[in-house]
């Protein structure tokens, strides 16, 4: 048996804003015994679009009208969405109003996927995902990082195995020089840029014409700080100004941190509008004309074929480059729980921004498992904790959850108020019983479980289908 | 479109009153009491006769019965219709009689002895034409008395070609039926399994998928993917999903496209009727209907496609006395009336109930092979067990080997032999493939040359076809690496694509026989009760069955329990009780029960749910739960038993809870049998499988069953009427 569902990928960038729609089946799988995803095929793309900035805000009416064009083309239905995304990433999502586009987001979809700003590390773990995960399954011993560079910002990710291990996220991009087209005629300048332009001696502003030697050295300047975190070489990074565009620090692998201790290089993979054009020359077509989007994208893409990248950029090719983001958000957003959860209260679902508060282990002491209780029973609504039993042991499992009804029964947990354990193992059902004394302990609890441990501030959960319900993380934190 | 006789129409002789048979044999002289007896002890012993009582021990009473039939005229045998157990002519035994009566006229005053001398002396255009005269019991009398070099010597001269797309059964050719089967019908299962197949010269017959769910929606997709994958791999063959016969038929009707219409047969009404949910009228009209709308209707000579096998009559208990040559051969004259595209046997599936061993398979498939080529049917073969019968990959390989020597039409294609639905083992396209170059056969010839096209197969110098080089390459059909990558994470038992000459890699047939291995001893284990004592106190009862073996081969006996067993229990005022047994795998109950137990118990008693201390009994069937609930007056059994393992040495742990829910309460009873239409409806079913450490972990299945408990406690049902009520009232049904 199986059920049809919708999913959902919004990307708005600095420089472009686009959707994808899909559809797919909720369908157990024979192999792994866990229901997944089957058949899922794309039904709307969108046209990239510029995303509608005016007065250094977004343009709200715009995108709003954008939005609605969009859901009424893909037939997206709210009751319909299993899960997906929308995300502002880069400079939008440092503009001042970007919050206001979240709200917008969620008035007209709910809290049936998640709308976010601001979240560097999901970025780049989604335009990993995204791009180049299935090429990183391809090469399973070795490293994949991925730069995603797009307007505002260059999302780094490494991954192994089509797992993301590491991730970082550094101000640079096309769009913090915007030009006229066709020319280095100085449009409108980010802040980051003016800091760079100091910092180089470019002693320009907007309505002035960059020379060629300053197009080079804010291109080099860019490429360096680039090359710089690849390598973790902090004595560059460290700089003023290297620190300004650094949003979160990417802390590469030593050969002694590599999962396999081997220590190789990395291939390099390319997304975002700067990678798309990469490819694109290197697949025989001509650059656009100079500065044909009104940025120094195009720049920026020259030089990574003049690189010593270039070996790696012609041998490895990842998927929809140049709408990474997007393809992340639709496909690899949302984890599908098992499908015997603690589930008492399926009514409580959706449940948004949940905090994750922390971790309970088997090496966690009373007094910690106590304090996380109480902590996740001071949040408003309720709070997730993580839960690592290691194993489907069921002494294992009990004594955790005994351990766990103890402090819910000694810090008397709210009533009215979530306890979502998330938990990796196949325990939902089993631990959930435990932590109630088999239903005695009167406690909101669910325990979503076969999900995974992600390192993220926040987490959704969506309303069960097929006896699965979808899991989000966002706010991540590395 | 062929003219089907109307039952009325065709002459069958009254029943007559049972005569005995007796024979002077030295000094003893040997008497068969009626016709049934006769034919039952003039075959070779196997396990099913045996247990129905047919079978004789000695040597010497067979071959007493083999004398008295082989004096016996055709005559005598169409005179003497086999009744029913009420003493009439089913439609079955009529439609069987529908013969060609210039044929028969020929040789009605033949002995059986003789006509087995004429078919060896007679070249095959006459052997086919005599066949049509004869019915299934005469074509089963001939069977007993020839030998294996007569079985195969006598079908090898019979042609009995088919056409549909490719034309099946001609000289020098061996087709194959492509079995993609998947546990949960996954299409992209489906799809890597019939790419694999095809790169091997498969499914030139049919790519035919057994449905893990049939609806007919279900069955609409699964047609609808196959249409799509033919058309994609432009493999000259047609498709078939081998739904029940009302399925397809509903599925015509939506216009998808229903190529070959299957339906599963029995050699007696009463299995029919009250098994398969078919009768001769259902089929006559299926026919036609396929002859007016079926949409190979302007290029298919035949369009229906039948499956048989020994015994499956004598395992519902309605055989009506006959024993399982004679019933299978009662199938083929069934089978005849509907010019069929195909007909296949599969002797072997059942297990060792029917047949026991390689020696009986084998021989059972030789007679069925010779019975259904003469009776005028197209036979292909599917000589096949399962791991808890003394059947072997090796016994069904001789079997293909003597098969294919007789001319059998086709072979199964199942991946590595594994079937990942069936959980039994049947041929592969290797199989298929290393006999048609020990044999010289080929494919299909509009097939052939599809293959030539895509490199499957070439020819060398000589002129001789061989593999391509592309022949054992799935990938060729695929769209790409991350298709592919996606298609083998859906499919099952999947061991590798490497292979040496036409033989899988021996790597890959390592890992095939140790998963088998494991799977056989997971079978024969013995509980181990002291262990098992250990984990919680326990009360050991015993069934019928007292040894492993009289289990295995008598499904009965451990359904019911011993006579001590039965003092013992007496009624306690409990709602639950526990039985566990070791059932298709001891392995299963030792490896889960740690986990499982200690958490049912606590759950039970968290819910103050009252329970006996659990009982344990070795060598029980699922039915053994009824007995169990009446002597202790329980209102539910909670069965924990060991499933039949398949070809995964993993899922030979895997264990099954059945929810065994006496219906005590007389408007509960009510309920039940309006519900299920069953008047004598006394238990309800529910049941969660695949408890096992790669599915459903134990310590997890332990709190899904108090769940579970709990919900048919408070709604007093179980099966489909309990997931009903959870429906309405919006909980969540548990995953069975």
């Amino acid at each position: 048996m199986s059920a049809a569902v919708q999913l959902v990928g919004l990307d708005f960038g600095t420089t472009t804003m686009s959707a994808v729609v899909a559809e797919g089946r909720l369908a157990r799988n024979a192999v792994t015994g866990r229901t997944d995803l089957d058949s899922l095929e794309e039904c709307y793309r969108s046209e990239m679009l510029f995303t509608p900035i005016v007065d250094d805000k977004i343009d709200e009416a715009a995108v709003a009208r954008q939005l609605d064009r969009w859901l009424e083309l893909g037939g997206v239905r709210a009751e319909r969405i299993f899960g997906g995304g929308a995300l502002l990433t880069g400079l939008t999502a440092q503009r001042d109003n970007a919050a206001l586009l979240v709200t917008l987001i969620r008035a007209r979809l709910g809290n049936a996927l998640i709308a976010t700003a601001d979240d560097p590390c999901l970025e780049s773990w989604l335009a990993f995902m995204g791009s180049c995960a299935e090429l990183s399954r391809t090469l399973p011993d070795r490293c994949v990082l991925n730069l995603d560079i797009g307007g505002g910002t260059t999302n780094l990710a490494l991954g192994q195995a089509g797992e993301v291990l590491r991730t970082g996220c550094y101000f640079v991009g096309a769009r913090h020089v915007q030009l006229k087209p066709g020319s280095y005629h100085i449009v409108r300048l980010s802040r980051y840029a003016r800091a760079l332009f100091d910092h180089l001696g470019i002693r320009k502003d907007v309505a002035a014409t960059l020379t060629d030697g300053e197009v080079a050295g804010i291109i080099t300047y860019y490429f360096d700080l680039l090359t710089a975190a690849l390598g973790g070489d902090r004595r560059i990074l460290a700089e003023p100004t290297a620190r300004l565009h650094e949003q979160v620090a990417f802390r590469t692998l030593t050969p002694s941190s590599s999962p396999r201790g081997r220590g190789e290089k990395f291939a390099i993979t390319l997304s975002g509008g700067v990678g798309e054009l990469v490819y694109a020359h290197l697949d025989g077509k001509p650059w656009p004309a100079t500065t044909a989007f009104g940025d120094l994208g195009i720049d920026l893409a020259r030089r990574f074929v003049t690189s010593p990248f270039v070996d790696d950029l012609r041998r490895y090719r990842p998927a929809s480059a140049g709408r990474a983001t997007v393809y992340g958000l639709l496909r690899h957003s949302t984890e599908i729980s098992g499908s015997t959860l603690y589930l008492p209260n399926p009514e409580m679902l959706p449940l948004a921004d949940m905090p994750i508060v922390g971790t309970i282990t088997l090496m966690s002491s009373d007094a910690d498992v106590s304090e996380w209780i109480a902590l996740a029973g001071r949040c408003e609504r309720g709070a997730c904790l993580r839960v690592n039993v290691g194993s489907h042991d069921a002494a294992a499992v009990r004594a955790l959850g005994m351990r766990i009804a103890a402090a819910l029964a000694t810090r008397s947990f709210p009533s009215a108020r979530a306890l979502v354990l998330l938990v990796s193992e196949n325990v939902g059902k089993v631990l959930g019983q435990y932590v109630t004394r088999w239903g005695a302990l009167a406690v909101k609890l669910m325990v979503i479980d076969e999900v995974p441990p992600r390192n993220a501030q926040y987490a959704r959960i969506g309303v069960p289908r097929q006896q699965v319900v979808p899991v989000s993380y966002y706010g991540l934190n590395e | 479109m062929i003219a089907l006789t109307p039952l009325e129409q065709i002459p069958v002789p009254a029943p007559k009153p049972e005569r005995t048979y007796s024979i002077q044999c030295f000094e003893r002289t040997i008497t068969f009491a009626g016709l049934k007896r006769l034919l039952g002890a003039a075959d070779y012993s196997k396990a099913g006769d045996r247990n129905a009582g047919l079978a004789v021990d000695g040597e010497t009473e067979r071959e007493a019965a083999r004398a008295i039939l082989s004096d016996l005229t055709l005559e005598h045998l169409y005179d003497h219709p086999l009744a029913d157990d009420q003493g009439n002519v089913d439609t079955v035994m009529r439609v069987n009689y529908a013969i060609d009566p210039s044929a028969f006229g020929a040789i009605a005053t033949m002995t059986l002895g003789e006509l087995k001398d004429h078919l060896l002396r007679s070249p095959g255009a006459e052997v086919a034409r005599l066949g049509r005269g004869l019915t299934g019991v005469m074509a089963a009398a001939v069977a007993k008395l020839c030998d294996v070099h007569e079985l195969i010597y006598i079908a090898r001269k019979i042609l009995r070609p088919s056409k549909a797309r490719t034309q099946l059964g001609l000289p020098g050719t061996l087709s194959s039926r492509l079995q993609p089967n998947h546990p949960a019908d996954d299409l992209r299962g489906i799809a890597l399994l019939c790419y694999w197949g095809l790169s091997m010269g498969a499914g030139d017959a049919l790519m035919g998928l057994n449905p893990a769910i049939d609806t007919v929606e279900n069955v609409s997709a699964c047609l609808q993917h196959l249409d799509k994958l033919r058309r994609s791999s432009g493999a000259p063959t047609q498709i078939c999903v081998l739904s029940h016969v009302k399925t397809q038929l509903a599925c015509l009707e939506r216009g998808v496209p229903v190529e070959i219409l299957f339906q599963s047969l029995a050699g007696t009404d009463r299995t029919n009727v009250s098994e398969f949910d078919i009768s001769v009228d259902l089929l006559d009209r299926a026919y036609r209907s396929m002859a007016e709308k079926g949409p190979l209707r302007d290029i298919a000579k035949q369009f229906m496609y039948f499956e048989t096998g020994q015994g499956s009559e004598f395992t519902y208990g309605k055989h009506n006395g006959i024993d399982m040559t004679t019933t299978e051969a009662l199938c083929y004259g069934l089978a005849r009336r509907y010019d069929p595209f195909m007909v296949n046997n599969v002797t072997g599936f059942i297990g060792p109930e029917t047949h026991l061993d390689s020696f009986e398979m084998v021989l059972a498939n030789l007679q069925d092979h010779f019975m259904g080529k003469l009776l005028g049917v197209p036979m292909g073969m599917a000589p096949c067990y399962t791991l808890h019968s003394h059947i072997t990959l090796e016994g069904q390989q001789m079997a293909t080997e003597l098969l294919t020597a007789a001319g059998a039409n086709y072979y199964m294609d199942v991946g590595l032999n594994t079937d990942r639905m069936l959980a039994y083992f049947d041929t592969s396209a290797h199989d298929d493939q290393t006999l048609r170059e020990i044999h010289h056969k080929l494919p299909a010839p509009e097939y052939l040359d599809w293959g030539f096209s895509r490199g499957i197969f070439a020819r060398d110098g000589n002129g001789t076809v061989t593999r391509g080089p592309t022949w054992g390459d799935p990938r060729q059909f695929g769209s790409s690496d991350a298709e592919f990558r996606d298609l083998l994470a859906a499919t099952p038992a999947l061991y590798g694509f490497e292979s040496a000459g036409p033989r899988p890699a021996n790597r890959v047939s390592r890992a095939v026989k140790m998963n088998q291995g494991v799977g056989r001893e997971a079978i024969r284990a013995e509980l181990r009760v002291e262990d098992l004592q250990k984990i919680t106190p326990m009360r050991v009862i015993r069934t019928e069955a007292n040894t492993k073996e009289a289990h295995l081969n008598s499904p009965a006996l451990g359904a019911r329990l011993s006579a001590e067993s039965k003092r013992m229990l007496t009624p306690e005022t409990l709602a639950v009780q526990i039985l566990i047994s070791d059932g298709l795998s001891a392995e299963a109950v030792h490896y889960n029960m740690k986990d499982l137990l200690p958490v049912l118990l606590d759950g039970l008693a968290g819910r103050r749910i009252g329970v006996g201390k659990p009982l344990l009994a070795p060598y029980g069937r699922v039915k053994l739960a009824e007995p169990v609930a009446e002597a202790l007056d329980a209102e539910l059994i909670v069965y924990l038993i060991g499933e039949r393992p398949g070809g995964d040495a993993l899922a030979s742990r895997s264990l099954s809870a059945y929810f065994v829910y006496q219906l005590k309460n007389a408007e509960v009873r009510r309920q039940a049998v309006q519900a299920s239409g069953n008047a004598a409806i006394r238990f309800e079913y529910t049941v969660i499988s695949n408890i096992y450490s790669g599915g459903l972990p134990p310590a997890e299945a332990g709190a899904v069953i108090v769940e579970k408990v709990g919900d048919i406690l408070t709604h007093q049902a179980a099966g489909n009427r309990l997931e009903a009520m959870l429906k309405k009232s919006g909980s969540a049904a548990t995953p069975e």
